[in-house]
């Protein structure tokens, strides 16, 4: 039945029900609640009251990871690409700025506090992502349409 | 025939796809090249080749952006959420900083190339299928809890 739905349906809807277990969807959405709750205090104070003489571009990247984990909530398959994206920059970070700046000796406070929240990210990540569902879903799934 | 092979998939898997023109997916790919190629130019140098003293948060945070949209060619539905949060944060930046600072004339001096970036992300309103984000990110029943 589904080989002759296949083709009358899009490839990527094609993925039966359970392909990650319960305890990993509870797993991501419990990561995904941490970023909920950690935003109202992370983020909060300032948005209503932002220093005008900072750039401003950090926060408000990570202001909108907060507002996306509000998604991450109720489809936390659907907004995988949020913890993959979080996965990567903290993987770059740890590997080209983290890293080199440690091993050269330059640590200061600042390093030190980011290795922490942000170099430990690829090993949180990388425990948290169900990475056989990213692979299958996002790399080895046949592409959307092209035509 | 297409109510069977609903039957037998998720919540997450059982909208359609049909819901996007082609013509959007073209523009959502077309967006995802903007990204690869001018996010790319503009990053990449910056994270191969930087002072040892740089923080290097925020090229890390936009070089993921651009390592992400390679897989938004191939799939612009499935990473939607990476354009509804580049939509986020730049839409945060303009009312929180952007605006505010250019109505008090105060700014850093990064304000001008920031204010140019961050404006361009106002093409992702046109971009982005809001009418499909909202029946699948909003609407749609959430992912099983039991």
């Amino acid at each position: 039945m589904s080989t002759t739905a296949a083709p009358a349906s899009p490839i990527s809807m094609q993925r039966p029900v359970s392909e990650v277990p319960l305890w990993r969807l509870y797993l991501l959405r419990a990561m995904f609640l941490v970023f909920v709750i950690g935003g109202f205090f992370a983020h909060l104070p300032w948005l209503f009251d932002p220093d005008l003489s900072r750039r401003g571009m950090l926060d408000c990247m990570l202001v909108g990871l907060w507002v996306m984990s509000f998604f991450g909530l109720r489809y936390p398959l659907q907004m995988l690409p949020i913890f993959i994206y979080e996965f990567a920059w903290k993987t770059i970070w740890l590997f080209t700025f983290g890293l080199p700046k440690w091993v050269a000796g330059q640590v200061d406070p600042q390093l030190s506090q980011d290795i922490i929240l942000i170099g430990l990210g690829p090993i949180v990540f990388g425990l948290i992502i169900p990475w056989g569902y990213v692979w299958r879903h996002y790399l080895k799934q046949p592409s959307e349409r092209w035509r | 025939m297409a109510s069977t092979a609903a039957s037998v998939l998720s919540p997450l898997e059982s909208a359609a796809e049909g819901e996007v023109s082609l013509f959007r997916l073209y523009v959502l790919r077309a967006m995802y090249l903007v990204l690869v190629v001018g996010l790319g130019a503009m990053i990449v140098p910056e994270i191969v080749s930087h002072e040892l003293t740089s923080r290097g948060v925020i090229p890390s945070l936009l070089g993921a952006v651009w390592v992400l949209a390679f897989l938004g060619l191939r799939y612009p539905l499935e990473m939607l959420p990476l354009l509804m949060f580049e939509f986020a944060w730049k839409l945060i930046w303009m009312v929180a900083y952007g605006l505010p600072q250019w109505s008090a004339g105060q700014f850093p001096p990064t304000f001008a190339e920031d204010f140019f970036n961050i404006a361009f992300g106002a093409i992702l309103l046109v971009v982005i299928p809001w009418g499909y984000v909202w029946r699948r990110f909003v609407k749609r029943p959430g992912t099983r809890w039991h």
